[in-house]
């Protein structure tokens, strides 16, 4: 039922799918700062050292002018290094910094729209889809088109095309087999992986072990590699450290399990799931994307019974593209005498009932209605057992310039005599 | 709602602080420092003698040892803003954890692509939309390729050759689905669309009327005049005359330019439209003062061409079978309006540990403002429940209406009372109808 409320915009609810808009930078920085942390450390305590130990040493004699010079060029160079490093954090820092911004005055844009119905509203909400829709994009890997539709739109602050696209360059090296990118990701993010208990290095490593034992390199390299990487996690995962080991008498044409299964190359889109999965998490990213989200709470809320119906007359309607598809239908010119939908003198065409979200829908649940909600008033029962509302069908009538007393089925075009009409009493 | 408000603007006013606070840029300006200092005693012990070398070396540990300790506050400054930020966010932006245990989306990818593709096309995006059908096409061909060489692999193995069979006829069969939709057709639908409406923007109209009467036959069916609504609002046009509408000056334009106009197109309006027509005419009468005349209204256009654009897009989408608002759009915008009951729901369920088990109907209401709502609604006021193709509404003779299922309930025999009124009826004479 609509309520009249139902139009006013809840602020504390309506950026739910908006979260990951401010989210996403703040995370960012942090992750940003840590690296920039890491860096400043090493080359300060390395600088720092080296600078005490010349002092040592020049006083003590023990080091001459020229040793001097070289190792203060050794500290310039570092310190230099440090400046190069530095400064590409700043800048990635300042770009969050602008990024935020801009987030934040599109989301505050939305705090002077009170009801659905505000023009401003819409203008916001597309762009919302947009945003959605770049987000799916990047999501699946379809990134040059996020980036098109990220440029048209003018709202390459609001999207994280960058964050996406270093996320599915990984993605893609695991997939043609190569877990050297993937390690180095997670040799950057050691602590917050071991935080949230990841098991991504663990398995790379076994991976590599794996193409060890299928390359027809020496088993004592797979052995060492296993001694240093694999066995220290014995207590953290013991069954799969014990296939591993297992695996040494195993060629990779076994076909015997578990060590068929470890050879098998679907391993590769497992191990970039699992990468995946933990990228998203470490960044607070929902692990799918928000589109799924917006559409499966969406076409359930505008969803009715009568989407799917085969009574309805609307429903066919969406179907035309299906239809078409048969070759030889073509453009049809003039095409057969479609029943006509009430479209032109209700509505529009119901988003379910087209055929862009049509199949899509037919998988979820739909909306429930605690009370009867009439699009059109004083209902009149045609024989044929369709209903419309009396005003409809006056001026259905006048349109099609009936005669005075006859009215037309807005649907199947039928024609009747008004005294054969009944009343219909909703209660 | 006024103190959310205050919330949001409260967050942009703390973000607006927050990015005055010293950032990580002041650490780089200590790093150069420490380099200044560097190079300044590296040039120091290169030009003078051996024996102040010490004393330069020494001399440079403090300074070094304080621009190090800038570099580390300049860090801890910027952690302390991120911090800042986080904290705001907290309070004015406090997370609320999204309903992602299930996706239910996710094996319907293939359609969630195409639904994309038609909004793209739909919205005039042509060129994202090439850009993304292509890329979705070379990432399934992708996909199959590797599902052929698993194929070729695990040939040996009896069960896993199976699964790699299952596989592969999944892919290939989602590939169809994207196939099958025209994307070239509606291409040229939509960008026909664009065209027309690109011209009504520069109130040419001909295009528009082109359109409408080479569709008059399913246009007049529909019960829509918008091919007479457009040649109207072109009388209108010509009549204004130059001054106006900025066309040349001869005898196509002006009044005489309208009455030319509407003898050689009316003609075939007369039958449906003669009153509206005859009154275009009269108005020729009033022609040097039109804003005093009875007919002013008529001349009044100011929304005029947006209304006919809007419904020229309503007919153009709906001969295709599509509405005239883009269906992802709108799914979008219900889901985020939908999507706060969602939580709730899910919230509660979860502390409760049940579960909903009916999956064709949601088990709460998402209340969805009044242009949203697109089908009439019938609950059946005795058993509340919606009506469907398996419980239909029946209308009984009294006129008062109820589900299948109630009336079979209701009755004793072949006999019922109307739970309403107090008439009675037979089971044979109620009648399902169609709302």
């Amino acid at each position: 039922m609509a309520d009249h409320g139902a139009s006013k915009i809840n602020h504390d609810n309506h950026l739910l799918l908006d979260q990951p808009l401010l989210r996403l930078p703040y995370e960012l920085l942090r992750k940003n700062i840590r690296s920039a942390h890491y860096h400043i450390e090493w080359d300060t305590n390395a600088v720092k050292d080296l600078l005490k130990e010349t002092a040592t040493n020049s006083i003590n004699q023990k080091a001459s002018k020229q040793d001097v010079v070289n190792n203060l060029d050794q500290m310039l160079a570092r310190m230099r290094g440090l400046k190069r490093k530095l400064s590409t954090y700043a800048e990635e820092e300042n770009r969050q910094y602008r990024q935020s911004t801009a987030r934040i005055a599109h989301l505050r844009e939305l705090s002077d729209v009170h009801t659905v119905e505000d023009v401003k509203y819409e203008s916001w909400s597309r762009q919302r889809l947009d945003r959605l829709v770049v987000d799916y994009m990047l999501r699946h890997g379809y990134n040059e088109s996020a980036n098109v539709l990220a440029k048209e739109r003018n709202m390459l602050e609001l999207v994280d095309i960058d964050t996406f696209v270093a996320m599915s360059k990984i993605r893609q090296s695991l997939e043609n087999g190569s877990v050297q990118e993937a390690l180095a990701w997670c040799n950057e993010n050691k602590k917050e992986l071991r935080k949230m208990q990841s098991n991504l290095e663990f398995m790379l490593r076994c991976q590599q072990y794996i193409e060890l034992n299928r390359s027809s390199c020496p088993k004592q390299d797979a052995i060492a590699h296993a001694r240093k990487y694999i066995i220290p996690f014995s207590n953290t995962y013991p069954t799969e450290v014990r296939h591993i080991a297992g695996l040494l008498a195993f060629g990779s044409d076994t076909p015997h399990e578990p060590y068929a299964s470890l050879y098998s190359s679907a391993r590769w889109t497992m191990l970039a799931d699992l990468f995946t999965d933990a990228h998203l998490k470490l960044l607070g990213l929902p692990q799918f994307p928000l589109l799924h989200i917006a559409l499966s709470s969406g076409l359930s809320a505008l969803k009715t019974p009568a989407c799917h119906s085969s009574q309805q007359n609307q429903s066919h309607q969406g179907h035309k593209y299906y239809r078409s598809s048969t070759p030889g239908a073509g453009k049809e010119v003039t095409p057969e005498p479609r029943s006509h939908g009430t479209a032109s003198l209700q509505t529009s065409v119901c988003p379910i009932c087209s055929t862009e979200l049509n199949s899509l829908a037919k998988n979820v649940p739909y909306a429930h209605h605690s009370k009867s909600h009439l699009l059109v008033h004083d209902l009149m029962l045609l024989p044929n057992g369709r209903v419309y509302g009396k005003e409809q069908l006056d001026d259905y009538a006048e349109k099609s310039r009936l005669a005075h007393g006859e009215v037309k089925d807005l649907v199947t075009g039928e024609r009747f005599r008004e005294e054969d009409l009944k009343k219909v009493f909703i209660t | 709602m006024a103190s959310e408000k205050s919330k949001l603007e409260a967050l942009e006013e703390e973000y607006r602080k927050i990015n005055k606070l010293p950032r990580l840029s002041k650490a780089v300006e200590n790093v150069d420092k420490i380099i200044e200092l560097l190079s300044a005693a590296r040039e120091q012990v290169a030009s003078a003698s051996e024996s102040h070398t010490a004393i330069t070396i020494t001399k440079l540990q403090n300074p070094v040892k304080t621009a190090f300790e800038a570099v580390n506050d300049g860090l801890k400054g910027a952690a302390a803003a991120h911090k800042k930020i986080g904290k705001a966010l907290d309070r004015s932006f406090p997370l609320k954890p999204l309903p992602t245990d299930h996706d239910a989306m996710a094996d319907h990818v293939s359609l969630i692509n195409r639904a994309i593709a038609m909004h793209l096309l739909r919205e005039g995006q042509f060129s994202v939309a090439s850009t993304f059908i292509s890329e979705v096409q070379s990432t399934l061909r992708r996909e199959e390729l590797a599902d052929m060489d698993e194929h070729m692999d695990e040939g040996g193995d009896e069960d896993e050759a199976m699964d790699a069979d299952d596989a592969f006829s999944t892919t290939s069969s989602e590939n169809y689905d994207l196939s099958s939709f025209h994307s070239q057709e509606l291409q040229e639908n939509f960008a026909e669309m664009y065209n027309i409406l690109q011209e009504l923007k520069a109130k040419n109209l001909m295009p528009a009327i082109t359109w409408a009467r080479n569709n008059s036959v399913e246009l007049e069916a529909r019960g829509s005049n918008l091919e007479f609504e457009l040649s109207r609002l072109q009388f209108v046009w010509l009549f204004k005359g130059p001054s106006v509408n900025g066309l040349p000056d001869d005898e196509n334009n002006g009044q005489r330019g309208a009455l030319r106009y509407a003898r050689s197109n009316f003609a075939h309006f007369q039958v449906r439209h003669l009153s509206e027509i005859n009154r275009l005419a009269c108005s020729m009468a009033f022609a040097p003062n039109i804003a005093a005349s009875p007919y002013k209204q008529i001349f009044a256009i100011d929304t005029a061409f947006s209304d006919v654009a809007s419904s020229f897009t309503r007919e153009f989408c709906s001969l295709l079978g599509l509405s005239a608002e883009s269906p992802l759009y709108l799914a979008a915008t219900a889901g985020a309006l939908a999507l706060p009951q969602l939580m709730k729901y899910t919230q509660k369920t979860l502390a409760k540990g049940t579960e909903w088990t009916t999956s064709n109907e949601m088990a709460f209401e998402t209340p969805l403002p009044e242009s949203m709502l697109y089908h009439s609604i019938f609950v059946c006021p005795v058993s509340k429940e919606q009506t469907t193709d398996a419980n239909p509404p029946m209308m009984i003779p009294c006129g008062h209406v109820l589900a299948k299922e109630t009336l079979q309930k209701l009755c004793k025999g072949s006999r019922f009372k109307c739970p309403y009124c107090p008439s009675e009826g037979m089971i044979k004479d109620a009648r399902q109808i169609i709302l």
